[in-house]
């Protein structure tokens, strides 16, 4: 378990999000990262239910409910500023049961899949983001091994990411804000995720509403 | 009674009245007899009320009949008052019983009488003796006592055999009662070995390992049923069971696991053609009943499946280098190149139509027994594994599985880890290891046990460490050459030997890592032979006296030789007049060649060079020795006979 950085590579101009994909699987080919396999990481909406509401008017909060390939026996589910909870996969049993208490928002399921390439301490993984069966965007995440702090790697990872994303480096994490001396945990990376479904949902949000101004 | 006369008897009271008092002057005052109404009073005291009323008529009439004066009725007391008694209740006459007893008396008189009379006369009626035996002649007193003896003897002794036959009797009873165990007793038996559950009007047990740890999904239960073909007229036989059991019809017979090493590669058509030899049914215990040694060959068979499912399973899901491959009863496998270890599940059936498994293409050496032992000691452990309390959930709500693995999701554990954690070997790779390991170390013994016959001097001797690990032996090496085992101890070699290697770890601290090849040992060895030759010139220089001028472990002069490299040393004598050079290789052998002063020598090419004489004392040309026609038995003995031949004795 190491730093993570996820961001997102827009589109580039004129292509397709395929495309892009492929655009960049070939740089980190030549650079010799070699492919390790696929990744995949899916989130799901909850709102708390109305019931629950009671007279307080407060809004529903929403609950992610996220997987990570990476972790194959684990489970995360996170509130929007709020505490993630790192449990095992029965915590999916356990969210059918509490039906009563979070129903799950319609059409939110939002995954993105790809490659996961291996360089020699870093770990990369391009995905596609897709919500239901369209693409929406496009993933990439890059873990640094060794290092647990985020502080003392970030520059690293920077440079790193400079090197194949070129002019989309994005800036620090939020997260690498709020602990940066603290060791660095996978909810952290889900957190992440979380924060880049939630802005390319907005993104698709925006251009839904853009559309019929059109 | 009739004709005689009547005797008179007169009963009179002593006195009416009683006497109260005798007055001093002889008067007698006299009580007062009782009025009517006052005996009466006492006489209805004695009434017994709760009697009949007969008796009430009588005591009322006897008690008027009473009131009547004494005298009256005493004078009335006549022989012929029979019928006047007759008129008086007999009951309440006070002198009624006198009466009847005097009565009686004289009848009994008169009928004596009457007797004796008629006796007297011998007409009708004789006395007569009563006739006795005739009593025995009188006897010795000891015949006597001897019959009293042998009477009373016989008398104890009939006591004593009805005792004696009251035992007999009980211990035959329980003699009997042992034999013709009866159905309940050997049930009770058969529970103290086996679990049994009672299930409609069955009993059936479970022979299977699955309340050990086993997840093999058979089911493993027998059947317990009576038996009740005993004919009861016949006498019972002396293996008589009342209880017998019903195994699985597929776990009868006896089965092994055959594990077995061949040098040749797999021929195609031998595939799944293991014959079976039958072995010989391991010996129960004497005293275990039949139904015993049924379920525990039924046991050793379903472990012997389960062993051969789950290698079976591993040889297909495990991916090799070489892959195993899996025919029918039958795993091959190949852990070194020209190897082939084969693993089979041998299981005869007890039907007797097969008994001509003797053309076997492998023979019953084949077997290592060590190995399927093992394979027994393994699933062993893996089913103890399952229920151990790392397995064992706790809260018992848990999923099963490793302690650590139900931490790896809320702990977030990535793949790395969860490999890790997981006990990545299986039952197959495990014998396959022990099997290469096995291997190894009986190769590397046949090949130090040939070098040891084959070749004199110098001696290898291995000393093998007695405790070793599944997959690690030990031996130590040894190259002596005979009568200098002291001196020439320089070469001592450790192996370790391995799975897949042997480690060599030299006295003088190297450390050489041999493959599985065999001849790479071999030619080890041999070279480190060769060494020891030259070494045990340098110790014996040491120890006679003479100078080591130059020693090397491989030189780089001479032919090449094939095996390690030659090594040479050159010694010279105390007083330097001689120098002895010794070269050594695994395969040219030994080269010994002399130094001689120059003045020895006689064909030297005179030159200007040396001026002076004392030149010639120098040492010169070399003269090889021909050490096969050398005196001595080894090597280090031509070479010292050699070096003394050289070393002038200084008399």
């Amino acid at each position: 378990m190491g730093v993570t950085c996820v961001s997102q590579m827009p589109v580039a101009e004129g292509k397709s999000v395929q495309q892009t994909v492929e655009l960049l699987t070939r740089k980190l080919e030549m650079l010799g990262a070699e492919k390790q396999g696929t990744f995949c990481v899916d989130c799901e909406t909850y709102h708390t239910a109305a019931s629950t509401l009671g007279s307080q008017g407060q809004a529903g909060k929403l609950m992610y409910v996220m997987h990570n390939s990476e972790y194959p026996l684990s489970c995360f589910a996170l509130f929007e500023n709020g505490p993630c909870l790192v449990a095992d996969t029965n915590f999916d049993v356990l969210m059918v049961k509490l039906k009563g208490f979070f129903q799950s928002a319609k059409a939110s399921k939002i995954e993105t899949r790809g490659t996961r390439y291996q360089y020699c301490d870093f770990l990369v993984k391009v995905g596609t983001v897709t919500m239901g069966p369209s693409a929406r965007g496009i993933s990439v995440e890059v873990e640094y091994g060794p290092c647990v702090v985020a502080s003392d790697c970030w520059s690293l990872l920077l440079e790193f990411l400079q090197s194949f994303l070129g002019s989309h480096t994005p800036g620090a994490p939020a997260v690498f804000g709020s602990r940066h001396d603290a060791v660095y945990s996978p909810a952290d990376t889900m957190v992440q995720y979380m924060e880049l479904f939630n802005k390319i949902r907005k993104q698709q949000q925006v251009i839904e509403t853009r559309k019929p101004n059109q | 009674m009739s004709g005689v006369r009547a005797v008179r008897i007169s009963i009179e009271s002593a006195c009416e009245k009683q006497v109260q008092e005798v007055g001093l002057d002889g008067t007698e005052t006299y009580l007062q007899p009782l009025s009517m109404s006052q005996n009466l009073a006492r006489l209805a005291q004695r009434i017994d009320f709760s009697q009949g009323s007969g008796s009430e008529e009588e005591e009322a009439a006897g008690a008027e009949g009473d009131a009547q004066d004494w005298a009256g009725a005493g004078s009335s007391a006549d022989q012929d008052d029979e019928e006047g008694l007759v008129k008086f209740q007999p009951s309440l006459w006070p002198w009624d019983s006198v009466r009847n007893n005097l009565r009686s008396a004289l009848t009994e008189m008169c009928v004596l009488y009457d007797v004796l009379s008629i006796v007297r006369d011998k007409k009708f009626m004789t006395l007569d003796p009563v006739s006795q035996d005739a009593l025995p002649p009188k006897q010795n007193p000891q015949t006597l006592q001897l019959i009293s003896k042998k009477k009373s003897l016989a008398g104890a002794a009939q006591i004593l055999l009805k005792g004696a036959e009251r035992l007999t009797k009980s211990v035959t009873e329980n003699q009997e009662n042992k034999l013709q165990r009866d159905f309940n007793s050997e049930l009770l038996r058969l529970r103290q070995h086996w679990k049994l559950r009672k299930v409609g009007d069955k009993i059936l047990g479970d022979l299977s390992y699955r309340s050990a740890g086993s997840l093999f999904p058979h089911h493993g239960t027998f059947e317990v049923i009576k038996n009740t073909d005993i004919d009861l007229d016949k006498k019972i036989p002396e293996d008589y069971c009342p209880l017998d059991v019903q195994i699985p019809s597929d776990l009868e017979g006896s089965a092994y696991i055959r594990v077995s090493i061949q040098k040749q590669a797999p021929d195609i058509g031998d595939l799944g053609t293991v014959n079976l030899f039958k072995r010989p049914l391991p010996k129960s215990k004497p005293g275990s009943p039949h139904w015993q040694t049924k379920l525990e060959a039924a046991q050793n068979v379903l472990l012997c499946k389960e062993i051969f499912a789950q290698l079976s399973r591993e040889a297909v899901q495990i991916k090799s280098q070489i892959p195993h491959i899996v025919v029918k009863n039958q795993i091959i496998s190949q852990p070194f190149p020209s190897l082939q270890l084969s693993i089979s599940l041998c299981h005869s059936s007890n039907d007797k139509k097969s008994p001509k498994s003797t053309t076997e293409k492998q023979s019953p050496e084949d077997h290592l027994y060590v190995l399927e032992h093992n394979l027994h000691l393994l699933i062993r452990e893996f089913h103890k594994q399952t229920l151990s309390s790392i397995m064992m959930p706790h809260p018992a709500s848990a999923p099963f599985g490793h302690k650590r693995m139900r931490l790896s999701g809320p702990q977030a554990f990535d793949k790395n880890e969860i490999n890790s954690i997981q006990s990545s070997e299986g039952l197959l790779e495990k014998i396959i290891k022990q099997a290469k390991h096995i291997f190894l170390r009986s190769r590397t013994a046949a090949t130090i046990d040939s070098l040891a016959s084959r070749i004199e001097d110098p001696q290898i001797q291995a000393h093998w460490s007695n405790i070793n690990d599944v997959y690690e032996s030990s031996v130590k090496v040894l190259i002596t050459s005979q009568g200098y085992e002291q001196i020439c101890k320089s070469i001592q070699l450790q192996l370790n030997i391995g799975v897949e290697q042997i480690r060599v770890v030299h006295r003088d601290g190297r450390v050489i890592t041999l493959s599985h090849e065999g001849q790479e040992l071999q030619d080890f060895l041999l070279s480190q032979m060769s060494q020891h030759q030259v070494h045990a010139v340098q110790q014996l220089a040491k120890v006679m006296g003479w100078q080591v001028l130059s020693f090397s472990n491989h030189v780089g002069l001479g032919p090449v030789e094939s095996i390690g490299n030659a090594s040479a040393i050159t010694v010279a004598s105390p007083n330097g007049d001689y120098a002895i050079s010794v070269r050594n290789g695994p395969e040219s052998g030994s080269k010994i060649m002399v130094q001689f002063p120059r003045n020895q020598c006689k064909d030297l090419p005179k030159s200007d060079v040396l001026q002076d004489s004392k030149w010639n004392h120098l040492r010169g040309p070399f003269k090889e020795v021909q050490w096969n026609k050398m005196e001595g038995r080894n090597f280090v003995y031509k070479m010292e006979l050699l070096m003394s031949a050289l070393s002038p004795c200084l008399l």
